[in-house]
């Protein structure tokens, strides 16, 4: 009689014993399967994205990143400061988008070049706009900076630092020409060394 | 008496640091980070972090406290200036996840703990069947050879 209710109890508190090992391996592999994806998503999210870079080598043009940031240096008819402005409000218009910071040395010496490109596309026909974006700068220092090389063109302030990754930048200056339908056509990494780097792309558009 | 306060303001000089009170710019600047080198601004040396330390001892001069200057900072560089993420909003998540998970921890073991300590010594194994007809005939003729 004994040997019947022992026999009995065993397998009950067996089975109770191994659906709890079971809920709890569950358990534990969503947590690791979680930790794992947080790692996962973490590296794909710092790895810098080649994407702008691969559709420009293969001929294509890339549709260029939107974003909005406020107004810095107010110029051809983009304005006033502080303005919130966004690349879909220039749509229809040639933009030569330079990244900048007034602590970039090569950022000085391509200014006058700039500079130079504004200029002879200001006097044309043609929709071009030279538009600056300022970014991991300080706001007193970039305007010192604009005061100092004499910027002439427009130029935009991102706080933030979403533009830079979305233009999948790596340094700056960095410069990128987006035709009026919001297409990149060019990038350039690194300093503008000659106004014709940009122009005989813009020419072309 | 002139001599006891004169021996009592020399003991106040000798307990409170010349320093007290006085914010530097590596206490502000180990609260953010270098935007362009990601490490934090006490420890970066370059052109940005030189401009940001710059700011900070100009703002010290003026008489900003350090919650001010932080906020300054934010305001020119965004909330991802921060060397910590803000206590509030989704980067609440930050602060909250890694004590949930050792909190977590801590249960899994005392439940582990609790379980193991009411097992109960493994039962007696249940008892074997009863021999065959043919193994109880064998058993005997084993018994008998051995007599």
């Amino acid at each position: 009689m004994v040997a019947q209710t022992e026999e009995g109890a065993v397998p009950a508190r067996r089975g109770r014993w191994d659906r709890r090992r079971t809920i709890a391996a569950i358990a534990g592999g969503v947590v690791v399967a979680a930790v794992i994806a947080l790692l996962v998503i973490g590296l794909v999210n710092r790895d810098v994205g080649t994407s702008i870079q691969d559709a420009l080598d293969e001929g294509e043009r890339p549709d260029a990143p939107a974003f909005t940031a406020p107004v810095l240096l107010a110029a051809d008819g983009i304005g006033p400061v502080g303005s919130d402005v966004s690349l879909d409000d220039l749509k229809g218009r040639t933009v030569v988008l330079n990244f900048w910071a007034s602590w970039c040395e090569p950022c000085e010496r391509e200014a006058p070049i700039l500079n130079e490109v504004a200029r002879r596309y200001r006097s044309g026909d043609a929709p071009v706009v030279v538009l600056g974006l300022d970014v991991q700068d300080l706001s007193e220092k970039a305007l010192a900076f604009a005061r100092d090389f004499g910027i002439s063109y427009a130029s935009l302030r991102e706080a933030g630092d979403a533009a830079y990754r979305d233009y999948q930048l790596t340094g700056l200056p960095e410069t990128f020409v987006i035709d009026p339908d919001g297409r990149i056509a060019l990038k350039v990494v690194g300093e503008v060394t000659d106004p014709a780097q940009l122009t005989t792309a813009i020419d072309q558009l | 008496m002139r001599r006891a306060a004169a021996i009592l303001a020399l003991l106040l000089l000798a307990v409170v640091p010349a320093t007290a009170g006085a914010l530097t710019v590596n206490e502000v600047a180990r609260e953010v980070r270098c935007p362009t080198c990601n490490t934090p601004l006490d420890v970066s040396s370059s052109p940005a972090a030189s401009d940001m330390k710059q700011y900070i001892a100009q703002r010290i001069d003026r008489g900003w406290d350090k919650q001010r200057i932080i906020d300054g900072l934010v305001a020119e560089f965004g909330e991802g200036v921060l060397a910590t993420p803000s206590k509030s909003g989704f980067d609440l998540i930050a602060w909250l996840v890694p004590g949930l998970a050792v909190l977590a921890g801590i249960v899994a073991a005392g439940v582990l703990a609790w379980t193991w300590s009411r097992r109960r010594p493994a039962s007696t194994a249940p008892a074997p069947p009863p021999p065959t007809a043919e193994e109880a005939r064998r058993l005997d003729d084993e018994l008998r050879r051995l007599r």
